[in-house]
């Protein structure tokens, strides 16, 4: 069970590393598509 | 004493707080009907949903009873967490219950079970929901307090003024939640995601640096050592260990599988998807977060006993060992990381809650249909007042006996009826309201019950035999069967269900 948890603990943190990285740049371009498109839905009334 | 460094920790703190303020309080102007308050005009997309589910979903209160059941039970403290991510995998692969969900373009859960079972049961359903969910909230300020309180290590409890005797620990969680309160009530759901995405940076960055410095200065083989010295086998193994077993794992696996079906702001979140394709996406790509939400914090909570030995408050050894143990600077990012967990947790509960109370039981009471001008402003006024219940319920009342306790209870009243009724109103064309009336009854009475016993001197022998796991295994079994003998007894008209 102790190299289970090394194992877990290990790919938690490389995992958890990745996809603070990726999902903070992909996020933000997720941001301006959701604000752009309810722009428009203000604007076309 | 604390490493926490007010000039120089104190800015990072100060900065973090100053930019989230503004991108909550810009994005305002995009709220122009009720669907934007509530679910940002259904406009979130996948990387922006997994960053909000994975800041609403950990708070200062999570990394509180995470990091005590790695200092109780070592790394099978983290067994919920597998649980969870397994859970919200399956359902996210699947579409188990969440597809049907968000087609059908609801905004709540018992706008959904209405279909099924009618507006009573729909009500009766919004109002389980709402006390659960508040009661639930009800103590996430004062954890949330004592932890900041003991990490910039506050010697002094109080302070005078115009003669009398305030709390520090009062004076920064009410100031905090004014500032989430403000931004929440302003913006609804399009702050909530904005704000949640710099908190999950910042909650993220915090938790990497204190983790990898945990890791390299305390040492994994000082932590194994630790949790072999103190627990045994029992410290790996859920099933060997004489406080979990069977039974514990079964609960776990029963309350994690319900909480990911039916707890209304993880579910907010496949509702503000484009699509249900999106939703599942969301799920899918998060599961795995929930193994580093209890087994990050668990690590914390080990390298506290590691450091501190046995002590007699559990839930305050994490903090107490991070305030001597993260050095200056990298402390100010820790504590921002604990703020930006906290609020984006506060902000997201604030609003579900409060769309609930509009959608579910406000809105099948009024007479005509309300302006969405008026909508906003009602949903508004209602966030405020759940800030308002928390300041008094979270702060001004003091909490007794274990928080996990607390939270697995007022968790379990709503988990275990709402999630069989979603599952039947999803698949099961032949449950009923006597079933549902049954379901919500049983799910409720059974945990309350097991509450009272606990409280009452004479019976408190009987609760600690039972144990708080049988009593949660026997929530969800009950509400099930209930729905199933209930729905099978009530007598048919023609062509009704």
């Amino acid at each position: 069970m102790k190299y289970f948890w090394l194992v877990l603990t290990l790919t938690a943190v490389g995992w958890y590393i990745l996809v603070t990285a990726y999902v903070s740049y992909k996020g933000v371009a997720d941001i301006k598509e959701m604000l752009r498109s309810l722009a428009a839905k203000n604007r076309s009334g | 004493m604390t490493n926490f460094n007010w000039l120089l920790d104190g800015s990072i703190v100060g900065l973090y707080l100053l930019v989230t303020m503004a991108a909550g309080l810009y994005v305002r102007k995009y709220v122009g009907k009720v669907d934007d308050f509530l679910v940002a005009g259904r406009e979130m997309n996948v990387y922006l949903g997994i960053a909000s589910l994975a800041a609403t979903e950990f708070g200062i209160v999570t990394c509180m009873y995470t990091a005590e059941a790695g200092y109780k039970y070592g790394f099978a403290g983290a067994t919920p967490g597998i649980a969870m991510a397994l859970s919200m995998l399956v359902i996210g692969y699947t579409g188990f219950c969440i597809k049907p969900l968000r087609d059908s373009g609801v905004i709540t859960i018992p706008q959904l079970i209405e279909k099924q079972f009618g507006p009573r049961i729909r009500w009766a359903a919004g109002v389980v929901i709402v006390l659960g969910g508040l009661l639930n909230m009800g103590v996430f300020l004062r954890i949330g307090g004592q932890f900041l309180v003991k990490i910039v290590g506050l010697q002094v409890t109080s302070f005078e003024l115009w003669g009398y005797q305030i709390g520090y620990l009062e004076t920064i969680m009410t100031v905090l939640l004014i500032g989430v309160a403000t931004y929440t009530i302003l913006g609804g759901m399009l702050s909530v995601l904005i704000t949640d995405f710099l908190q999950f940076v910042v909650m993220s960055a915090g938790l990497i640096a204190v983790t990898l410095l945990i890791l390299i200065y305390v040492g994994w083989d000082k932590l194994v050592a630790t949790v072999e010295a103190n627990y045994g086998a029992g410290g790996f193994n859920p099933f060997v260990n004489p406080d979990l077993g069977w039974e514990y794992v079964l609960f776990q696996v029963l309350l994690n599988f319900a909480a990911v079906l039916t707890w209304q702001t993880t579910i907010a979140r496949v509702l503000a998807a484009k699509d249900s394709k999106t939703g599942q996406n969301i799920y899918v790509r998060t599961s795995f977060f929930f193994v580093c939400r209890f087994l990050i914090p668990g690590i914390w909570g080990i390298a506290a006993l590691a450091t501190l030995g046995q002590v007699t408050n559990t839930l305050d050894a994490m903090p107490t060992f991070l305030s001597t143990f993260v050095p200056v600077g990298l402390m100010g990012l820790c504590v921002a990381a604990m703020l930006a967990a906290d609020m984006s947790t506060d902000s997201s509960y604030m609003l579900t809650w409060g769309s609930v109370i509009y959608n579910d039981i406000m809105a099948p009471l009024r007479k005509k249909e309300w302006s969405e001008k008026k909508g906003i402003l009602i949903n508004r006024m209602i966030v405020a007042l759940i800030g308002v219940f928390l300041l008094f319920y979270g702060l001004w009342y003091p909490l007794e006996g274990d928080v996990w306790t607390y939270l697995g209870i007022t968790g379990t009243i709503y988990l275990a009826s709402i999630s069989v009724l979603l599952i039947s109103s999803c698949y099961w064309s032949g449950a009923n309201s006597w079933g549902a009336a049954a379901s919500i009854i049983l799910a409720a009475a059974i945990p309350v019950a097991f509450l009272v016993l606990e409280k009452t001197p004479a019976t408190r022998d009987l609760a600690k035999s039972i144990g708080p796991y049988y009593s949660g295994i026997a929530a969800y079994v009950a509400s099930a069967l209930a729905m199933i003998v209930f729905s099978l007894l009530k007598p048919r008209k023609g062509g009704e269900v």
